[in-house]
């Protein structure tokens, strides 16, 4: 701007510039000039263009009949080249150089840590295999890979389907548990824990990722203690074949419940 | 109170000053900030009258010092301004 404002100086008169050019110069160098004072620089030009009795107050360099025609046909084409400056400026074509320099910006803060579970995800699961009876059941091959006798495996529907969640440079992309089924290569049902003394049904979530190589690393559970460690073991042993996505190796997060029932792993021993 | 002139030849009144420092003296005491433009443009004027006259310096700033004709009218434009205020505030009283 003080550039600018410099330029629009040597619009003034020579005679004024003779004048008061050089503590006009060091005034600039005194304040932060704005734009406010380069219009106010431009519209003081232009009323001593228009003032015709200029040359009454330059007391110290009366100017000659010549000098007084040149500027004339000068100030026209300047006033032109300032109009396209000013323009140019506005418009961002042109920009001064920084009087300070800027530090940089600080780095952005690092992504909180992901909150993986969603907390709608366990109280509103809906069961994939419906009415599970949780004894070995006779129904078909599909269901035999996921009941034994009183255990029985739910994938979870997943309200955040699809999402994809970075914690430092891991990326890791929620999937259904159902859709990836023929890339289970090993999987192992858990054991009821027959120590517990607790009867009737309980059902134990689990949070499980599916890492580059296959295997299974269980995130969390969620349910009473005897029957997590069972569900954990179980489906930490799982191997998938690795996943790709858009061709490109990659981690899936999935969730499932294991339901126990003491009825059915009870009536299953007595047989 | 937005004429340069007079704020510029009250700045002057208590001493010499340049052109940054009659700047900054008229937006102590009348809050006003002169672009560079007007103030110089006042100060071509008020030289032109004989109002104010350059004070010999070796700086680039270059000081300017009141006249005793510069004096004399601003005392009387600041009698007329009092007069302008003595009758405004005592219409205002019984409005």
């Amino acid at each position: 701007m003080r550039t600018l404002i410099r330029w629009a100086a040597r619009l003034y008169p020579a005679t004024w510039r003779h004048r008061y050019g050089a503590e006009f110069d060091a005034l600039l160098d005194d304040i932060s000039p704005s734009l406010g004072d380069l219009c106010d620089v431009l519209g003081d030009v232009l009323r001593v263009r228009a003032t015709t009795s200029i040359d009454a107050c330059l007391v110290l360099a009366p100017v000659s009949p010549m000098t007084l025609r040149l500027p004339v046909v000068v100030s026209l084409t300047a006033h032109g080249l300032m109009l396209t400056l000013v323009l140019l400026a506005v418009w961002g074509h042109v920009t001064t150089m920084p009087l300070h320099v800027v530090a940089p910006p600080p780095p952005p803060a690092p992504d909180p840590p992901p909150q993986v579970t969603d907390a709608r995800v366990f109280p509103n699961a809906l069961t994939l295999y419906s009415s599970l009876p949780l004894s070995m059941p006779a129904q078909g091959d599909a269901l035999r890979l996921y009941v034994s006798n009183g255990v029985g495996i739910n994938f979870l529907s997943l309200p955040d389907i699809g999402a994809t969640y970075r914690q430092g440079n891991a990326e890791w992309r929620v999937w259904p548990g159902q859709a990836l089924e023929s890339f289970i290569v090993r999987r192992v049902l858990p054991e009821y824990p027959r120590e517990t003394n607790i009867r009737g049904a309980a059902s134990v979530f689990v949070e499980y990722l599916i890492t580059r190589d296959g295997s299974v690393k269980v995130l969390r559970t969620s349910g009473p203690a005897p029957f997590t460690g069972a569900a954990q073991s179980a489906v930490q042993s799982w191997v998938y074949r690795p996943l790709e996505y858009e061709s490109r190796p990659c981690e899936v997060i999935s969730r499932l419940e294991v339901r126990f029932d003491s009825e059915f792993a009870r009536s299953a021993t007595s047989h | 109170m937005q004429d340069p002139t007079i704020l510029i030849l009250a700045s002057l009144a208590d001493g010499d000053k340049h052109g940054y420092a009659i700047m900054e003296d008229i937006q102590v005491f009348a809050g006003i900030r002169l672009g560079p433009g007007t103030l110089y443009g006042a100060i071509c004027r008020l030289e032109g009258q004989g109002w104010i006259r350059a004070v010999k310096s070796e700086s680039r700033r270059q000081p300017y010092r009141i006249t005793a004709e510069g004096s004399q009218h601003l005392k009387e434009q600041l009698a007329l301004l009092g007069q302008v205020v003595r009758t405004g505030n005592r219409r205002t009283r019984e409005a």
